[in-house]
């Protein structure tokens, strides 16, 4: 790569890492600070700051794997292939923030840490095909059959996040219904200073997925450059 | 534990997360560019 392109990315990425700090910081304050009390849940109410900008994060980390494996069967170009690898990653933690919340978040309110509704449930078999799409990735050499099934993994596991959208509204959930995003419009079943709160939450979470993809990207990159030293010094021996 | 401590755990159980994955990330980062390397003095010393 060329030296002031490097440069270029370094500062780059640095600027990443000031505005993701900065936008956590942000979120911190609004969320202990800022914004008030829930009147019925009271002070557990604040975990839904972590717990949909996570959700959130997933989801739109499973739509990259989503478009990218799309991308990757369609041009057969490496570089898709890496950026649904990276963003299948960084979905499966945040999914796993998702399920480890969510149930601290349910224990005060529903009197359990779990129960089989369609949400939970709909979203833990998200979770567990993208845990198999990553296992699946370990066993695969990049431009094998492998991962060419990993992309139709990532692709068929994105299916199942309109149904978990929709699971509340179709059935009977403990779950809450979604708040956001209502028949009335975008905020309305919020309070503003909620809503803002959640906005810079939000916020904060998609820069950081930002600063993770840059990084596994380049990883990811990085060891494709190691593959190919490695043959070509297997070659010359 | 009360509905503070529930929040405590959770604030924790995220930014643990996040941590700890930063950190493998970083220590993958210094694998690679280790490997990187030797590599390149390997192949630099056959010239």
């Amino acid at each position: 790569m060329n030296p002031d392109a490097v440069e270029e990315n370094q500062e780059e990425g640095n600027i990443l890492v000031w505005l993701t700090g900065l936008a956590f910081l942000a979120a911190m304050i609004a969320i202990f600070i800022y914004v008030p009390t829930e009147r019925t849940e009271g002070v557990i109410q604040r975990i839904m700051y972590f717990h949909v900008p996570s959700a959130w994060l997933s989801f739109f980390a499973f739509f990259v794997v989503f478009i990218c494996s799309i991308l990757f069967l369609w041009k057969k170009e490496r570089e898709w292939d890496i950026y649904a690898q990276a963003s299948a990653e960084i979905g499966v933690i945040f999914c796993s923030l998702v399920l480890v919340t969510g149930p601290i978040w349910a224990r005060p309110i529903w009197g359990a840490w779990w129960v089989w509704d369609a949400r939970l449930t709909s979203t833990l078999i998200l979770w567990i095909i993208y845990v198999a799409y990553l296992m699946l990735r370990t066993q695969s050499d990049a431009g094998s059959m492998r991962a060419r099934y990993a992309a139709v993994l990532g692709i068929v596991g994105f299916l199942n996040i309109p149904f978990i959208h929709f699971s509340v509204l179709w059935w009977r959930t403990f779950h809450p219904q979604p708040k956001v995003i209502t028949n009335e419009g975008i905020g309305k079943g919020m309070d503003p200073t909620m809503l803002a709160t959640l906005g810079v939450s939000l916020c904060a979470f998609t820069l950081l997925y930002f600063l993770l993809m840059g990084v596994r990207v380049r990883q990811e990159n990085l060891k494709d450059e190691i593959d190919r030293l490695k043959k070509e010094k297997l070659y010359s021996a | 534990m009360d509905n503070l401590g529930f929040l405590f755990a959770a604030n924790a159980v995220v930014w643990s997360g996040i941590i700890y994955y930063v950190y493998t990330i970083k220590q993958r980062s210094r694998a690679l560019e280790k490997d990187l390397e030797l590599l390149k003095e390997a192949l630099s010393r056959k010239g």
